[in-house]
């Protein structure tokens, strides 16, 4: 008899969650351990980390505001992962879209039952054309859109904060270097929460049910596993690449106004919180599924919701982003370990 | 030059190169079974075969890319092992590959000195230049040594390869069908060089699939066929024709595949799919196919036969609408389809079983259901309008695993999880239910076992006498005269004849795919009547 492991082509869903649920933990752990070393109390942390959350509406409002623009950004890297599209200018779609929408509620007069659906699709159409040099780039010449979406990102940052230190700057001048408070808000939902958290929710549902219940969908899936297969079978690879990009960046584009219309209220610079970039670990843990997407979401807004604790309590940001990173690279090695089984075999016969 | 005959050599002169009871298996594979093989100093060794016939593995276990799983390997009378081609070229074996291993940006003199262990540590260029410049001297193979590799003609580059392998002192060279990239007085340049090389005491081996340069160059040949050695023969006793029949094989077992069963549907009058001079160019504006004319009837099996790589998948691509003509018409059950694309194709009633079924056919990463419904997501009852229905989706795919006797048990797993013959059936079986007019196979039975090929065989059986177009491309000339009505042979993307395959002559057959046009003339044979 002989113990030995072998690799599986694919694991099963239970296993797989179970070797997220591990990565996580190890992840924490090791967080802590690093902690410790550092002279704080890790435990003593997690506890004020876990009250301040969990223990009162207002941290769980906290959350609720974090995991809007997550869901969203997610999403965006997760469509665009379905045609086999690494998106990662969501950040960029995610700032040109509160930008547009801020133009729309700055210089648009109308009442706010009008303003708001108008900001919402101004913020798609800015994401949407933020990612449309990239995705022809990438359609009819084969141009990476790795580089090009994350070269955008920094014009996109800049742009926002030329207009809200400039151009828009609040002539109130109550701030400095935002633009005034936004006549129009997205009504609050629960508590602090905004209408944004169910709209970003029924956006990622509308997403998944379009690639699982269409057509196009179906096209989609097979476009982005195999564009053989989909060359093979007669389907317009280049057509679906443009659509599925063009809407990743809208989603993208979509997140930015919430944020701007529900949670800060005024265009600022750095107002994406990185979002963008979140969104691609958002998206990565989970697998680019739709609705994966939330629960992912969640988790991040809880690490980040953490993070301003943790930050209150002398804790450095440069350690909350260690936790981010050491959670995706335990979930990196935990979807891998999970492919393997130990069997047990007789030695093979000579 | 004198024959080398092992009877006039004086006792005691070991062959330069011997294998004996040489085997190597991959899985599911015999590469090569029991061959024996002497190479002599002087003697230029030519080794033919066709595809897949063990040419290559042989080759590969002689200069230690792969080791033999049984046989011995003696080098001028001493048994040797390899553990990689470092070991044999410091044995005096060199190989110079069909495809080069140079590197584009150095300079001929930089190539030839990269990875030798007689390369001084520290030399300049201009050293390195007159080092290549007194080794081509030498050897008597005329090289620019400060000339950049992608400045090369494919001949020059061939020649860097040579010296390269002659400089590390290699007295066995072998050739993996050297001719195929050179124009013919590229040709006749390196036969010159390859016979003054053996003149010296040397050895070359030869791999090719082209009777006449083989015949030209050569002075013994072994032919391979399936593995084995099928003979070792001077060659001056050969012949074309002999050589086409050992290569090919001569006892070939007629099945009765080709007899229609009591309720088959005849062999259709007009034709359902006919092409005429049908060109097609690659990317780079190569023609890959020559004013292709063919017919297919209903009801006929189409057997394309000929060497892999000489327009045979172009010509699948064509016939499926994945590729465009150039120029030519086709035409599909009377339509003009010439400008039409794949899916337009397999509306039409076309199926296609292609040639890499996990590069194409088959999203290997998706469920065993989303590949089953490639061809009939469009329609009900997998969709509605424009929605897909996951359920009916999953129906069709259990109908399909069904039909093709294959358990699948989950049918949310990737495809890529079922075993190669189970993929194999499953497309086959997909393709069939579009195919009412046409099914193009591309090697259907490459990397499978005699049972799934048989399966294969079955199926196409089924489909013909219903009625359906069949045209089968392969490799296996035995498989094609067993099924097929009529065999197509291919040769650098033009059609060369079309046979009968009841009483076909397979030299005739051997002979054509090397290149030789058919006695009758091609267009009346193309005709179906």
């Amino acid at each position: 008899m002989a113990i030995r492991l072998q690799r599986l082509p694919s694991a099963s869903p239970g296993i797989a969650l179970a070797a997220r649920a591990i990565a996580i933990l190890f992840a924490l752990i090791t967080a802590g351990l690093l902690l410790a070393a550092s002279g704080a109390q890790p435990l003593k942390l997690a506890l004020q980390v876990l009250r301040s959350t969990f223990g009162s509406g207002f941290g769980l409002e906290d959350v609720g505001l974090l995991v809007t623009p997550l869901i969203l950004t997610g999403l965006s890297v997760a469509v665009a992962l379905r045609i086999g599209a690494w998106n990662i200018g969501a950040e960029g779609q995610f700032y040109a879209g509160a930008f547009a929408a801020t133009g729309v509620a700055l210089f648009v007069p109308g009442p706010t039952i009008v303003m708001l659906p108008l900001m919402f699709l101004a913020g798609a159409i800015g994401g949407l054309i933020w990612i449309l040099v990239p995705t022809l780039a990438r359609a009819y010449a084969d141009v990476s859109e790795l580089i090009t979406t994350l070269l955008l990102n920094f014009v996109a940052t800049l742009l926002v904060y030329y207009v809200a230190t400039g151009p828009w700057l609040d002539p109130g001048g109550h701030a400095l270097g935002t633009t005034a408070r936004l006549k129009h808000d997205v009504p609050e939902f629960i508590g602090m929460v905004h209408w944004g958290f169910p709209i970003a929710i029924l956006v990622a549902v509308i997403t998944a049910a379009a690639f699982s219940f269409t057509r196009w969908g179906y096209e989609v899936r097979i476009a982005g596993s195999n564009p053989q297969a989909a060359k093979y079978a007669g389907m317009p690879f280049r057509r679906h690449l443009i659509v599925v990009m063009l809407l990743s960046g809208a989603i993208a584009g979509i997140a930015g106004m919430p944020e701007v219309a529900g949670t800060v209220h005024r265009l600022q610079g750095g107002i994406s919180n990185n979002f963008g970039y979140l969104g691609i670990m958002v998206a990565v843990l989970a697998r680019g599924s739709c609705i994966g997407v939330i629960a992912g979401a969640a988790l991040m807004a809880v690490i980040l919701n953490s993070g301003i604790i943790l930050q209150t309590q002398g804790v450095n940001t440069s350690t909350v982003l260690a936790i981010t990173g050491l959670i995706l690279f335990f979930t990196a090695v935990g979807d891998e370990l999970a492919h393997f089984r130990i069997v047990s075999s007789k030695p093979a016969e000579a | 030059m004198a024959m080398p005959d092992v009877t006039e050599r004086p006792p005691g002169t070991p062959p330069l190169v011997q294998l004996r009871g040489i085997a190597k298996y991959f899985p599911g594979v015999v590469a090569n079974q029991d061959v024996d093989l002497e190479v002599w100093p002087g003697e230029i060794h030519a080794l033919l075969g066709e595809n897949g016939a063990g040419k290559s593995t042989l080759m590969n276990i002689l200069t230690g890319i792969y080791q033999p799983d049984a046989g011995e390997i003696i080098i001028d009378g001493y048994l040797k092992s390899f553990a990689s081609p470092v070991e044999a070229i410091a044995a005096g074996i060199g190989m110079v590959h069909q495809h080069f291993k140079l590197v584009r940006a150095f300079t001929v003199a930089e190539n030839i000195h990269l990875g030798w262990s007689e390369t001084p540590r520290a030399i300049s260029a201009q050293e390195l230049e007159a080092r290549t410049a007194q080794l081509s001297a030498s050897l008597n193979l005329a090289v620019r040594p400060d000339v950049r590799i992608d400045e090369l003609s494919t001949g020059e580059q061939q020649r860097v390869e040579i010296l390269r392998v002659l400089a590390r002192k290699a007295r066995v060279l072998i050739l993996d069908e050297p001719t195929a990239v050179l124009t013919p007085s590229e040709a006749r340049e390196l036969f010159k060089a390859l016979k003054e090389f053996v003149a010296r005491g040397n050895a070359v081996i030869f791999i090719s699939h082209k009777l006449d340069e083989v015949l030209e160059i050569s002075d013994r040949i072994t032919v391979l066929r399936g593995g084995r050695k099928v003979a070792t023969e001077p060659t001056s006793a050969c012949s074309e024709t002999m050589l086409a029949k050992l290569m090919v094989g001569h006892e070939i077992v007629l099945d009765d595949l080709r007899a229609r069963g009591p309720n088959a549907v005849a062999k259709s009058n007009e034709p359902v799919v006919r092409l005429r001079e049908v060109t097609a160019r690659d990317s780079t504006g190569h023609i890959v196919l020559n004013k292709v004319s063919l017919d297919i009837a209903g009801g006929e099996i189409l057997g394309i036969a000929g060497v892999a790589g000489n327009g045979q998948k172009e010509l699948s691509e064509l016939l499926t609408g994945m590729r465009a003509a150039s120029s030519g018409q086709i035409m599909l059950g009377g339509r003009d389809v010439s400008t039409a694309g794949a899916g337009d194709f397999a509306d039409f009633g076309v199926g296609h079983i292609p040639e890499d079924r996990l590069r194409s056919g088959l999203a290997p990463a998706l469920s065993v259901t989303d590949n089953a419904v490639i061809r009939e997501y469009d329609r009900a009852p997998v969709s509605l309008g424009p929605w897909y229905r996951p359920r009916a989706a999953a129906a069709l795919a259990r109908k399909i695993a069904e039909a093709a006797a294959v358990m699948v048990p989950n049918y949310s797993m990737p495809i890529r999880n079922l075993s190669g013959g189970n993929q194999q059936r499953f497309v086959a079986r997909r393709e069939m239910r579009i195919a009412t007019k046409l099914l193009v196979a591309a090697y259907p039975s490459r990397g499978l076992d005699v049972g799934a090929i048989n399966t294969m065989m079955r199926y196409f059986v089924e489909l013909r006498d219903a009625g359906v177009g069949i045209v089968v491309i392969s490799e296996e000339l035995e498989e094609l005269l067993n099924l097929s009505d009529r065999i197509a042979v291919m040769f650098h993307g033009e059609i060369m004849g079309i046979v009968d395959s009841a009483g076909a002559d397979i030299e005739q057959i051997g002979l054509m795919m090397g290149g030789q046009r058919a006695a009758t003339p091609v267009r009346a044979a193309a005709m179906v009547h």
